[in-house]
């Protein structure tokens, strides 16, 4: 009898002790359980993590404080009837209004036009990055804007650019003293810039309407018709301002009626 | 010389025929002159000695004009045959050559053509005796006598041949002049004559392109290859921007497609105005738009050219040919310039699988007036 309970005591307790242990165990596990899949799963906190501004950034918020704040205001949106909103417009915007000089512009007219460029590269790459990380925007391409096709690039120019920069880039006439400015003298980074970002008036070209690669394409035939690619671009000789008939036709008119009225003299004439 | 003659062909002038047949040419030549009022004053050669070196001079220069001219006719056959004329692109080799082809052609026959003309100028010039001629001029209609003796020779003519009493055949060459006139007429204006209102509500002037019947009209983006259809989402456009959109059917075929990108009255201005745009709504075109999105028709309704220079700021269309101005965001009314009428507002909306369809045609004419239009 007691060897029978002295040999089941220490069963049982045993059972006990295990079955402590083992709904220990199990607490443990479900605890650690709960905890990983509330670490996996739980809301990632949606506020804005304050970072530290770059060294860049901070020297394009000093010189943007220097010389953009009176039009643009303290912070980017804007100055009722002096300069709109930058918010947005991003770097590429920045590197092209600064780098041909249109920025900053010396006075309010009804287009702020090329001038000699007031900032370094470096200067302008700060005012980017500044304009940037403060609402972000199209950036400038870093990648290479060569070697784009010519044939579609000129298809794409006549259905999107030529309308207002002429069929050649030369520029023309918009209304109220605004103007389509001559294309024929910035670069590649200038032009794609200026698809991306719609500077003044210009409308914005985004990359789902015309594709980097279609970009490339029109900055080719831009290059073309310049004859930066050392090809023939005025297989008449003379491209006459490029500006089409209007000039075309005078020379001609001076020209071929002066010959023939030289000829018709000299026929006339007394030998 | 103040009495009028008769023409000096007086029968007293003329010579008989035994005077006539002595006549050498240089005195009939002379006869004729006398006879036609017309004296030769001065006739002296142009080289009174033949044989000087300034003549020689004179006709090697004439006989060169010549030689040049067939030099270059022979040059030009030459050319025509043998100069490489298969295109080449520029920069690579035989460039040079080819793109002479064309210049080299036109420069050899014109100078053929020109050696030939000057020549003979030029021959005209330095051997044609200058005479000097004087020739009487008569006033007044001519003599009584010829006047009537002619009119009645006319009237007797037409008395005998009867003309007159045959009225058959008078009402029948008529009718045969008549019906050759109106063939003549009738070949040269059917072509212009067209009723534009055939197919009544139907009609090119009151239906585009964009019309549905019973089908979805994709707005498509012309990428410089018509056979490459991109038809255009919302997401595709950043805010004050356009692009050119043509109509689209999946039924179309490939053809078809194609032509609806050149037919006049198709290109649309898809424009997307920047939020916060203030927008005026024209009645009974309000909810055309999606959203900030906003589709015009590109044809300008003064003259119907390409409006699409568009000012994202000042939202303003401008065209290019008569300086119409339109206001993008109030219905694309009339601003500045001739044109009268709004551009024709297309109403669009996107379908479910986030294309831009247009919902149905545009419900005003595109492109310039016409007498059977409504004002504005």
């Amino acid at each position: 009898m007691t060897s029978t309970t002295s040999t089941t005591r220490p069963r049982r307790a045993r059972g006990r002790l295990r079955r402590r242990v083992s709904g220990l165990l199990a607490l443990v596990i479900a605890l650690l359980s709960v905890g990983t899949l509330y670490t996996l799963f739980a809301p990632q906190p949606q506020t804005a993590q304050a970072q530290e501004p770059s060294a860049q950034v901070r020297e394009g918020e000093q010189l943007y404080n220097n010389a953009c704040i009176t039009c643009h205001g303290t912070n980017l949106q804007g100055v009722e009837g002096q300069g709109p909103s930058l918010i947005g417009v991003g770097e590429a915007a920045v590197f092209f209004q600064v780098s041909t000089g249109r920025m900053p512009a010396v006075r309010q007219e009804a287009q702020a036009g090329e001038k000699p460029v007031r900032f370094s590269q470096e200067q302008i790459d700060a005012l980017g990055a500044y304009v940037q990380a403060n609402g972000g925007g199209p950036t400038v391409p870093r990648a290479d804007l060569g070697g784009g096709d010519v044939a579609p690039g000129g298809q794409l120019f006549r259905l999107n650019c030529a309308s207002c920069h002429n069929f050649t880039g030369e520029g023309g006439a918009l209304s109220s003293g605004k103007y389509a400015p001559d294309i024929s003298r910035v670069n590649a980074e200038q032009i794609y810039t200026a698809m991306t970002s719609g500077p003044q008036n210009m409308p914005k070209f985004s990359d789902r309407q015309l594709t980097p690669e279609e970009k490339r394409d029109i900055i080719a035939y831009i290059e073309t018709m310049r004859g930066d690619t050392g090809t023939a671009t005025n297989p008449g000789g003379w491209g006459l301002g490029n500006i089409g008939p209007a000039s075309e036709g005078l020379i001609a008119f001076v020209v071929g009626i002066g010959a023939l009225v030289g000829v018709a003299v000299w026929i006339g004439a007394k030998a | 010389m103040s009495e009028p003659t008769d023409h000096g062909r007086g029968p007293s002038d003329a010579p008989s025929d035994a005077e006539l047949a002595e006549l050498t040419p240089r005195e009939l030549e002379q006869l004729g002159y006398r006879l036609d009022d017309v004296e030769i004053v001065d006739n002296s050669p142009k080289w009174p000695i033949s044989g000087t070196r300034a003549e020689k001079r004179a006709e090697r220069n004439v006989a060169a004009w010549f030689a040049l001219s067939a030099l270059s006719g022979l040059a030009f056959v030459v050319i025509f045959i043998v100069w490489p004329w298969e295109y080449r692109n520029p920069g690579t080799e035989g460039y040079l050559l080819y793109s002479l082809y064309t210049p080299l052609i036109g420069v050899t026959f014109g100078l053929s053509i020109l050696g030939l003309g000057v020549g003979a100028i030029a021959y005209a010039k330095k051997f044609f005796p200058e005479d000097v001629a004087v020739q009487q001029r008569h006033d007044g209609p001519s003599p009584d006598l010829e006047r009537r003796t002619a009119a009645a020779r006319l009237t007797e003519a037409g008395r005998t041949s009867g003309i007159g009493r045959r009225s058959l055949i008078k009402r029948t060459a008529g009718l045969g002049a008549g019906a050759f006139g109106l063939g003549t007429g009738v070949l040269t204006l059917g072509g212009l004559l067209e009723n534009p209102w055939a197919e009544g509500d139907e009609s090119p002037l009151w239906v585009t392109d964009w019309a549905p019947h019973g089908e979805k009209v994709y707005l498509r983006q012309d990428v410089g290859d018509p056979h490459e259809v991109v038809r255009m989402r919302p997401g595709d456009m950043s805010a004050g921007s356009l692009v050119s959109v043509f109509p689209y059917k999946e039924s179309w075929s490939e053809e078809k497609a194609k032509e609806a990108l050149h037919h006049a009255d198709n290109p649309v201005m898809l424009i997307r105005l920047r939020p916060g745009t203030p927008v005026v709504e024209r009645k009974g075109q309000t909810g055309f738009n999606y959203g900030d999105f906003y589709a015009f028709s590109k044809i300008c309704t003064h003259m119907g050219c390409p409006t699409s220079l568009y000012e994202s700021q000042t939202q303003r269309l401008l065209c290019p040919c008569h300086q119409s101005q339109f206001l993008a965001n109030e219905y694309a009314r009339p601003v500045f310039g001739p044109a009268t009428r709004s551009l024709p507002q297309l109403p669009i909306t996107v379908d479910d699988e986030g294309y831009f369809v247009a919902e149905h045609d545009f419900t005003r004419p595109v492109g310039p007036a016409f007498w059977e239009l409504d004002a504005t």
